[in-house]
């Protein structure tokens, strides 16, 4: 399936994925922390995964992501990407400490971050689970703190995505203290985004 | 976190001397050109350099062969295309047996993953084999480890710099 050959209607229908799938992380956070959590969606795009660097402070930008490649029905993977702040700030957020409390992120402050980012991606696939009615489940996650450019071709090179697509749904959480910036990236395999199409009426 | 955002490192400002090698591509330059290929993870970068015309290529290689992937794309990512397809592009009216090698890359971003685990190192030895049958010589590596790299490559000296926000630099 190749990304130039998407219609508007279809994008549409990916980003409205994306979207519901922000939705539930947001649910999944806020039952995590035990107070409301608002959702901002600021942007949403589908894209080709060679862009996807470029949209977020280039390849060597440094940036934490945490992967989670998908089982079952649909193939490809997961991502989540937020910037050395956002990690911080989440790692606040989860230990309900005061905004700004953990300064530098070591193996403390990875693991709580890898296991919310997981909680999230699991929300985000439930959403997709639903709408089209397959089975997918989220594989181990994997922590990385890096360029995000070698990050992205790693996990593209491993589901096969060379030039092809990348729903990018940039997420705001915010809590009444502080909001946290980070970007879920579902990268679809070509074969699975065939499925998923039909499965949404619009292939 | 914000779409289009600061440009980090050398989007800021590429200045004209600058070639870049993006993900799957390969490129020849002459000095005072320099090569640069960034974010180099489980990908090799490899340059071939030639010090008597000062010129020289770089691939940015992501998988070892074609049979790696059903997908079409980018033929110069595959280490068993870019490798001869670079050193003929170097050697227009340059000799094969002047050219020296140098690459880096070639680590484990995520290690949790069988397959994504392994494909550094089989990158790296899939460029090492294809120098070998042309018979060029690897002078330098710099390769495995769990961090990207950024390779910058300069043509009057020959000098590799490898840069990595966990080692800082290192001249290859």
């Amino acid at each position: 399936m190749d990304p130039c050959t998407l219609t508007e209607i279809q994008i549409d229908a990916l980003g409205e994925v994306g979207s519901i799938g922000a939705g539930h992380a947001a649910t999944a956070l806020s039952q995590m922390l035990g107070m409301p959590v608002d959702i901002d969606v600021p942007d949403l795009r589908v894209l080709a995964v060679s862009e996807v660097p470029m949209v977020l402070g280039g390849p060597e930008s440094l940036a934490g992501a945490v992967y989670s490649r998908l089982l079952g029905d649909l193939g490809g993977g997961l991502l989540f990407v937020a910037k050395r702040d956002g990690l911080l700030g989440l790692s606040d957020l989860l230990r309900s400490r005061a905004p700004g409390t953990s300064k530098s992120l070591g193996p403390a402050e990875e693991a709580i971050v890898t296991h919310a980012a997981a909680v999230l991606i699991s929300a985000y696939l439930a959403a997709i689970a639903r709408l089209t009615g397959l089975s997918a489940l989220p594989g181990p996650s994997q922590f990385a703190f890096d360029m995000l450019g070698a990050i992205l071709t790693g996990v593209t090179i491993q589901t096969g995505l060379k030039a092809e697509n990348a729903i990018l749904v940039l997420t705001r959480f915010s809590t009444q203290e502080m909001s946290v910036d980070a970007a879920l990236f579902y990268l679809p395999d070509p074969d699975s985004l065939e499925v998923m199409l039909g499965r949404l009426g619009v292939l | 976190m914000s779409i289009n955002g600061d440009r980090g490192g050398l989007w800021g400002a590429p200045d004209d001397k600058t070639v870049l090698v993006m993900a799957g591509e390969i490129a020849v330059a002459v000095h005072p050109q320099r090569l640069v290929t960034p974010a180099l993870g489980s990908c090799i970068g490899l340059t071939l350099w030639d010090a008597f015309t000062r010129r020289g290529g770089m691939a940015h290689i992501m998988l070892p062969a074609p049979a790696d992937t059903r997908l079409g794309g980018l033929a110069d990512r595959f280490a068993s295309v870019a490798v001869p397809r670079l050193a003929e592009a170097v050697a227009v009216g340059t000799p094969r047996r002047r050219f020296v090698a140098k690459i880096t890359g070639g680590s484990t971003m995520f290690g949790g993953d069988a397959g994504m685990a392994s494909i550094g190192m089989r990158n790296a030895e899939a460029v090492k084999h294809e120098l070998a049958l042309l018979r060029i010589p690897l002078v330098a590596e710099d390769i495995g480890g769990g961090h990207a790299r950024t390779m910058e490559f300069y043509l009057d000296t020959g000098l590799v710099i490898v840069r990595s926000y966990r080692y800082g630099i290192r001249e290859l």
